[in-house]
């Protein structure tokens, strides 16, 4: 795999959108745990935790998800790449 | 309460922020993008937006210039999912917009909500007098009285207090006072070689000395017409100081390997951290000098004696370095009165040099100021920064701090410490075997 500092502008571009995407999930996960907690602190209802915990579970597996895409991308990229053959 | 607008469009993300933000008791309406937003912006008066940088319609940036042409501009709050943009915008925007970065946590949005922006009253602004000095106390007003009445005379002043308590500021202060239409200029005596003070005071012709490739204004010519500030006066070589005294009596100068008479007209403010017992004592100014420069005398007082500036100095210092690096610490109350229980040996100075390096090693993106376990000082006993009495600690802790405490002060010595402890000697053996700071045989 090719080293950031000898990726094109659009492949830099590419690899920014994967992160943004992939983080996403992430914020999603840290902010229902945080409802998890305050259900845990009796601050809202108790079946909000569940529901929440459902989500925290999407939302890895959509980060994942991304993360898988990102690799396979890359994988694609480094095959096609000049610099490589 | 506050009324927020939170511009996101991951629905999930404003969702569980919507309701974090009500339980914080906070009113919050959503906007996925930027059309959205300005939408809520023409309806609806916000104290608070938190904007996500990346929209599908464009940058959250892009709503800056209209919050800004708001009547009633809301703080701003970017919500990043990189912490390098952070970075790039704080330098666009400057320390007025908070951040946050993805993955938010709960304590995050309840600080920069209860971050609120209020416009500064006039118990919170600090006055500057004469532009330059800052404090409140008895002892400060006294000192611009001083000022005040001497800066209408053209009488030479001689600055005394200890190192650090900012003789160069008032002098500065003094010549500010004065309204002079000369320069104010600033040298050290003590900085300078016997050889080359001459020089530095007087002025030198072409050729007076090896290396005077030139001829040079010497700092009493420099200030023609306004203020020269002689720092560490009580520094100066005893064989130099006759020439000082030709100058200050006859207001004439002849530069080194000069012949010609040059007059000169300035005011001199001297300076010295020595005590005027120690001048006549020491010997180390002349009598006649002393009483030409010391025409009004002026003792600044070291900090410990205006204790109640401490905190006015401190947020003066936090606020300039929070200007200069973009940062927004603020002080918190037990952080003040730990640095008023200090005495700072090291004067105004040692404060200053105190709150930058707390500063700098406090968390750059945060507002706490995390100051160091201990303020160490080579001049001073170290002192803790956790306040003595402070809920939550143990009796048995406290305990343990005063008996240390009181056998520092009595250099160990246990019979007159268990004497001020009201203890009997043998209960404070007990004590120290207990933490282990005896062995059996003591």
């Amino acid at each position: 795999m090719r080293k950031v500092n000898e990726m094109t502008d659009d492949e830099l571009a590419q690899l920014h959108v994967f992160v943004h995407d992939a983080r996403k999930p992430l914020n999603r996960i840290s902010m229902q745990a945080e409802l998890v907690k305050m259900a845990l602190d009796g601050d809202v209802p108790a079946d909000k935790a569940l529901q929440a915990l459902d989500k925290i579970i999407t939302s890895a597996k959509d980060c994942s998800a991304k993360l898988t895409e990102m690799t396979a991308a890359m994988r694609q990229d480094t095959l096609a790449s000049p610099h490589d053959k | 309460m506050l009324t927020i607008l939170l511009v996101d469009d991951d629905t999930e993300f404003t969702d569980v922020a919507c309701t974090i933000i009500e339980f914080l008791g906070h009113e919050v309406l959503t906007a996925a993008t930027l059309e959205e937003a300005r939408d809520w912006l023409t309806k609806e008066t916000f104290d608070h937006v938190l904007l996500d940088f990346m929209l599908p319609d464009g940058s959250g940036a892009h709503l800056f210039n209209e919050l800004d042409a708001l009547p009633k501009q809301p703080r701003v709050t970017l919500i990043t999912g990189h912490p390098s943009v952070k970075e790039v915008i704080k330098g666009l925007c400057g320390p007025n917009v908070d951040y946050l970065v993805k993955p938010i946590q709960r304590e995050e949005i309840e600080a920069v909500l209860s971050k609120k922006k209020k416009p500064k009253t006039d118990e919170d602004k600090i006055t500057k007098h004469f532009d330059l000095l800052i404090g409140e106390s008895p002892a400060m007003k006294d000192l611009y009285k001083l000022i005040s009445r001497v800066s209408k005379t053209s009488a030479n002043v001689m600055l005394l207090g200890e190192s650090g308590v900012g003789k160069e500021v008032v002098a500065a202060a003094i010549h500010r006072a004065s309204e002079s239409e000369g320069p104010y200029i600033a040298t050290n005596c003590g900085a300078f070689s016997k050889e080359l003070i001459g020089s530095e005071l007087f002025g030198h012709e072409k050729g007076a000395f090896t290396g005077a490739v030139g001829k040079k204004e010497g700092v009493f010519e420099q200030a023609e017409g306004g203020t020269l500030f002689l720092d560490e006066i009580t520094e100066m070589p005893i064989d130099m100081q006759p020439n000082l005294l030709r100058v200050l009596e006859n207001k004439v100068v002849i530069r080194v390997g000069g012949t010609k008479t040059i007059p000169v007209n300035c005011r001199v403010v001297s300076a010295t951290n020595r005590t005027m017992e120690e001048i006549a004592q020491s010997k180390v100014l002349r009598e006649d000098i002393y009483f030409r420069l010391a025409v009004f005398p002026i003792t600044i007082p070291p900090l410990r004696e205006r204790k109640e500036d401490i905190p006015l100095l401190a947020k003066t210092f936090i606020e300039e370095f929070n200007k200069e690096n973009g940062a927004s610490f603020k002080w918190e109350e037990t952080q003040l009165s730990t640095l008023q229980a200090y005495d700072w040996p090291g004067n105004v100075r040692e404060l200053r040099h105190f709150v930058h390096r707390a500063a700098i090693m406090s968390d750059p993106n945060g507002a706490k100021l995390e100051l160091p376990k201990t303020i160490e000082s080579p001049f001073a006993q170290k002192q803790s920064t956790t306040p003595a009495l402070q809920a939550g600690r143990t009796i048995e802790d406290v305990e343990k701090e005063l008996i240390y405490a009181t056998l520092e002060k009595v250099n160990g010595n246990k019979t007159m410490a268990a004497d001020m402890l009201g203890i009997s000697t043998k209960t404070l053996y007990n004590r120290l075997h207990a933490y282990g700071d005896l062995s059996k045989d003591d």
